[in-house]
């Protein structure tokens, strides 16, 4: 029995992600039973969530249309197989510069993109809080940075961060759970270079432990990270929060796709309508969480519009499903004398944040670059879209996978109404309308990321690599419901609960006002505990059924 | 063009099939690739014989009796309709493409030397392509489907995701291959772990 | 070269752990050992004498074993990390092969001072070479990941302690006169053994803590080799400037301690290498990268030269 093809978490109990063929046991509820939380989406936001609000005693079903793996078992050491851990299900990507979707930036499994992604996990400069007002570009946040300063390193915790003993950029942060690993021969390149040029560099701060951890193993420094990790080192959602979600009485349910969350003529939130197991179910709740990431949130927004909300629920403001940010993902590769075999250890060991810290710009927002690892298909199908190098010249070129070093950009880029999700005629596997996804750069995202290339073309030779390259790429995604301080430019506030519909709330990476030149999750994984501490005290002052008058006033 | 030869030559992946590198699942995977070659299912024969064509001219194999296969991946991916998880709005749907471009070479081989692409010489096949991903074949098929996109975007980079997860080409570039209980002790420059390709270096010597 | 886990299991790499299997065995036979009764208030003289030069032969020996160990330990743990390191610098044969000579030392006394001072020597110049590999070689400079990955600081600091065991023992036996009170190299055997050993206890100490942070200090058994080891050493400290009943009694009950802890060290980092990912199946990935399993019973072998110099000390009284 596969776990694509039938429901693991069932008849009272969950796959135990730590044992081959173990189990959890798991609270289950009835559809009819009106939970305190129905969550749709596990990852970096909902999974987080999922725990946090069971904890504090809530009942919590979380569902997910990916498969609940035990990557013991589960995950082979091979690219192409692993691709089952990326969101394959159709969607259109159009606009100026169409963005590469599934492997490139969403996930579907139980844990979402957690599961596959390169576990970089950086705290965003303080300034970014705040970018509009002291940086001049994007918006403000609605939340402050000394606030998720503290929630950081409640996440840093969570998911036992590696992280070297002092980190050069931004104000000082505590000491992170376990120690960074080895700089490998690949992130050695990185740092030659940031000496070469007077930069300052890291060892990455990496979701992935150095010693052990109950019962995850340690890093072997295999490399099929972006293929999910089969040593349970990386600590993605799938094997930190939602355990501990399952252990505090949540229920996930895996292969469930949620395609409509409900509303009733009073225009709140009433449940969830899903598919699981060949049919259409309705699990009621007396909140509802959108956390299915940047794009199947507002998608999901939008497919449950009712005669009461015509453009699409929490939609009033017209903010659903615009405002959407990628990471301009552009890279510098070249061949150095020395073996190198980047794929040893997890992708990105060695990090500069240089540019994330320095204003003397031409340009907004800022970027941090990183060494890199790419195993054969990933760079492969890289290196051909990029430079178009086919026959005997393409297997000579591969043939120095080797000694082959590059440094990769994650860069920022500004928030425009422009790019965003809506829907296409075309429908899916379930018979939803999917998503059409519009993205094009500004002249601003041009410039920092042409910044970029010189500077890393001439750290990369300085390091000694000769026959540069370049490529072009996009990865992760932020926005899409943006969060703000009003009602007609936003769709929630702070707590990500939706300015529209008191008991509808969004926690997830679609909430992003500004994208940051850092990878998101541990903003994310953050920003879920700040909202589950929100509501716990919302509840505790009665406010969760209905949004306080303080609330609304100071909103208004 | 001089001769490819390949850097590690004495080098092979499968040997480390019985060893820690190697667990169930990966063994499982790579068994399914190495002895279940899809069959035809999707294409036509004459579509079936072109592609075969294509795939040779964009990863020439002369150096092997037995080349890794790459037409019937592609072949079976489209009859299972599995999807990368995205489309270009400016392309139109996957089978429909692929379907076009097949044409579409065909007719740019007519119109150019009057004969079906799989009847041209090493050298023809070359140009026709080449001139695909310089939009610059002729035939009504492609419609308003552009020629690089779908060259570089969808052909190129399916071709050479195939080839590099086999693990003849793993070995072809000294790649470590699965690595599943045991990974890497070694991560610094010019040092290698025993269950690893030799360095060249150490190959010259 | 067969791939290492098809290779027959006498591989470089494992007799490194068969090796401190061994040392686990020996030193838990001579911690059965006692030393010789203790001198008592009725003694006739002449007894009290040959009862001092037992005790001299008596630290002897515990010396010799405190080297022993100690080599045994250096020999197993840089055999395995310099087959880690490939061999590329063809001194790095050296600290294996000085350990393997000090343990040897057979033939006549000269030739078992040789040994020793070559050892303690190769010991002093491995840790130059060392900190040069973690201060000028590394790619990044002097940095924790240096101090983390790099050529481990202490290590070959564990070969110079081993030869100044040896080095001790011999001379001790060179200086033994009837009825005078042991000495090496003309000063006070006791106090001198103590004091070495409460430095080589330090020396230790920093070590494992190093690289006990750099596991994060994951399971808190791994607080023990770095609070009981200084506090031993304290403790023998005192016995020098105070040496009372109750002051040696302490340090002998911590000293014991520590030993145990050594050995039993060594059964943890085996567990610690069956926690890693693939477990012992997996073995010839973790003895590398895993907990290194002969480093803890070098505690071993430096407490046993302080619980011979306690002996002493005590006899002397
Ligand atoms: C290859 C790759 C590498 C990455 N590397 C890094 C990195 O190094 N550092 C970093 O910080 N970030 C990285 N990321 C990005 C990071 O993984 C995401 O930003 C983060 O996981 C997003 O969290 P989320 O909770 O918003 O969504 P996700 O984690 O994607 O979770 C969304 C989940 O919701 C489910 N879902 C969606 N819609 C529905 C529905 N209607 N019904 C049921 N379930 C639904 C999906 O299946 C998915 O599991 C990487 C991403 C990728 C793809
Ligand atoms: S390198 Fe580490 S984190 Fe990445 S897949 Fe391997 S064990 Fe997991």
């Amino acid at each position: 029995m596969s776990a694509e093809d039938t429901p693991r978490a069932v008849h009272g109990r969950a796959p135990d992600v730590f044992r081959r063929g173990g189990w959890v046991p798991m609270r289950c509820f009835d559809d009819e039973e009106e939970v305190d939380f129905a969550i749709v989406g596990t990852g970096a936001g909902g999974g987080t969530l999922a725990a946090r609000l069971a904890e504090a005693g809530f009942s919590v079903v979380a569902f997910d249309v990916g498969a609940f793996y035990r990557p013991l078992e589960d995950f082979a050491s091979d690219e192409r197989e692993q691709s089952k851990l990326y969101w394959r299900d159709e969607r259109v990507s159009g606009g100026e510069h169409p963005i590469s979707l599934g492997s490139n930036n969403s996930g579907q499994s139980v844990g979402g993109s957690t599961v596959h992604f390169q576990m970089v996990t950086l705290r965003f400069r303080p300034e970014w809080f705040k970018a509009r007002t002291k940086l001049g570009y994007g918006r403000d946040w609605p939340v402050g940075w000394r606030e998720m300063w503290g929630y950081y390193a409640k996440a840093e915790a969570a998911m036992a961060i590696s992280g070297p003993i002092s980190y050069p950029w931004g104000p000082p942060r505590g000491r992170y759970p376990y120690r960074a690993h080895e700089v490998n021969a690949a992130g050695q390149v990185l740092v030659r270079g940031a000496r070469a040029m007077g930069v300052a560099w890291a060892p990455t701060p990496l979701a992935t432990i150095s010693a052990p951890r109950g019962l995850a193993h340690p890093c072997v420094y295999r490399g099929f990270c972006k293929s999910g990790c089969s040593t349970n080192a990386k600590q993605s959602v799938l094997v930190t929060y939602i355990p501990r979600a399952l252990k505090a009485g949540a229920e996930v349910r895996d292969l469930a796709m949620v395609g409509q969350i409900e509303t009733d003529d009073a225009g709140r939130a009433t449940g969830v309508v899903y598919y699981r197991d060949g049919r259409w179910r309705r699990q009621r709740a007396r909140n509802v969480v959108a956390a299915g990431y940047s794009i199947e949130t507002p998608r999901l927004l939008l497919n449950s519009a009712t005669a009461r909300f015509p453009d699409g629920l929490a939609n009033s403001s017209g903010t659903v499903g615009t405002h959407l940010m990628v990471h301009s993902n552009h890279a510098v590769w070249g061949e150095m004398d020395e073996e190198i075999r980047w794929y040893k250890g997890p992708p990105s060991m060695a990090v500069c944040e240089h540019w994330n810290y320095e204003d003397q710009k031409d340009f907004h927002g800022g970027y941090a670059f990183m060494s890199q690892g790419p195993l054969p298909v990933d760079y492969a199908q890289s290196f051909v879209s990029n430079t178009g190098v086919w026959g005997m010249e393409l297997r000579r070129r591969m043939a120095n996978y080797n000694r082959m070093a590059g440094l990769k950009i994650v860069g920022e880029t500004m928030p425009q109404e422009k790019n965003g999700v809506t829907l296409a005629e075309e429908r899916d596997r379930f018979g939803l309308p999917v998503a059409r996804v519009t993205f094009g750069y500004c002249d601003n995202d041009r410039r920092l990321y042409e910044h970029s290339l010189r500077f890393m073309r001439r750290m990369l030779k300085a390091a000694g690599a000769g026959d540069l390259f370049e490529t072009e790429s996009t990865a992760h995604l932020m926005g899409g419901c943006p969060m703000g301080f009003k009602p007609d430019d936003s769709v929630t506030d702070a707590d990500g609960r939706t300015w529209d519909i008191d008991n509808l709330w969004i926690c997830d990476g679609s909430l992003f006002p500004t994208a940051g030149g850092v990878n998101p999750s541990l903003t994310i994984v953050a920003m879920a505990e700040r909202i589950a501490d929100r509501i716990v005290a919302l509840a505790g002052r009665g406010e969760l059924e209905r949004r306080g008058r303080r609330l609304g006033a100071l909103a208004g | 063009m001089s001769r490819f030869q390949p850097p590690y030559p004495g080098y092979d992946v499968l040997a480390k099939w019985d060893t820690p590198s190697w667990n169930d699942p990966t063994r499982r995977v790579v068994a399914e690739r190495l002895t279940r070659v899809p069959e035809r299912r999707f294409f036509d024969p004459h579509e079936w014989a072109t592609l075969h064509a294509v795939c040779d001219r964009l990863i020439p194999q002369p150096d092997r009796l037995e080349p890794v296969p790459i037409a019937p991946f592609i072949d079976d991916k489209l009859h299972r309709h599995q999807s990368d998880g995205w489309r270009e709005e400016s392309m139109p749907r996957m089978e429909d493409a692929w379907r076009r471009f097949l044409k579409g070479i065909d007719e740019a081989a007519q119109a150019r030397y009057g004969r079906p692409f799989v009847d041209l010489g090493p050298e023809w096949r070359d140009l026709v392509l080449r001139a695909v991903q310089k939009r610059e074949a002729e035939g009504g098929a492609w419609g308003d489907m552009d020629q690089k996109t779908f060259f570089e975007k969808s052909l190129l980079r399916e071709a050479a995701g195939i080839y590099y997860a086999h693990p003849a080409a793993w070995s072809e570039i000294g790649f470590g291959g699965p690595a599943s209980p045991r990974g890497y002790v070694r991560l610094v420059a010019d040092r290698r772990d025993p269950w690893e390709a030799p360095l060249e270096r150490e190959d010259e010597a | 070269m067969p791939e290492p886990s098809r290779r027959s299991l006498l591989s470089p790499a494992l007799w490194g752990g068969a090796a401190a299997a061994a040392g686990l065995a020996l030193g838990a036979l001579w911690m059965a050992r006692r030393p010789p009764r203790r001198a008592r208030e009725g003694m006739a003289p002449a007894a009290r004498t040959a009862h001092g030069a037992a005790m001299e032969r008596h630290l002897a020996r515990r010396l010799d074993e405190a080297g022993t160990m100690l080599s045994l330990s250096v020999l197993a743990d840089s055999a395995m990390e310099h087959y880690r390191g490939r061999f590329h610098d063809p001194f790095m044969y050296a600290a294996p092969a000085a350990a393997a000579l000090s343990l040897a030392r057979g033939g006549p006394g000269s030739g078992r001072r040789t040994a020793h001072g070559a050892a303690a020597l190769t010991g002093a110049v491995g840790t130059g070479f060392h900190v040069y590999n973690v201060v000028a070689r590394r790619e990044s400079g002097l940095t924790w990941n240096s101090l983390f990955y790099g050529a481990p600081l202490g290590a070959p600091a564990a070969l110079v302690l081993a030869g100044m065991a040896g080095l001790a023992a011999a001379q001790l036996r060179v200086e033994a006169r009837e009825g005078e009170p042991a000495s090496i190299a003309g000063a006070p055997a006791a106090p001198l053994v103590a004091l070495g050993t409460a430095l080589g206890l330090l020396g230790t100490t920093a070590e494992v803590a190093l690289l006990h942070f750099r596991g994060a200090f994951q399971d808190p058994w791994m607080y023990v080799p770095v609070t009981l080891p200084p506090t031993a050493a304290l403790a023998l400290a005192l016995t020098v400037l105070r040496p009372t009943p109750a002051t040696i009694a302490a340090a002998r009950r911590l000293l014991q301690a520590t030993t145990a802890m050594g050995l039993a060290g060594a059964g943890f980092h085996a567990y610690g290498i069956h926690r890693n990912m693939g477990g012992w199946a997996n073995w010839s990935q973790m003895l590398l990268q895993g907990p290194p399993l002969p480093a803890p019973p070098s505690f071993t072998g430096v407490a046993l030269a302080g619980l011979g110099a306690l002996d002493l000390m005590e006899s002397e009284r």
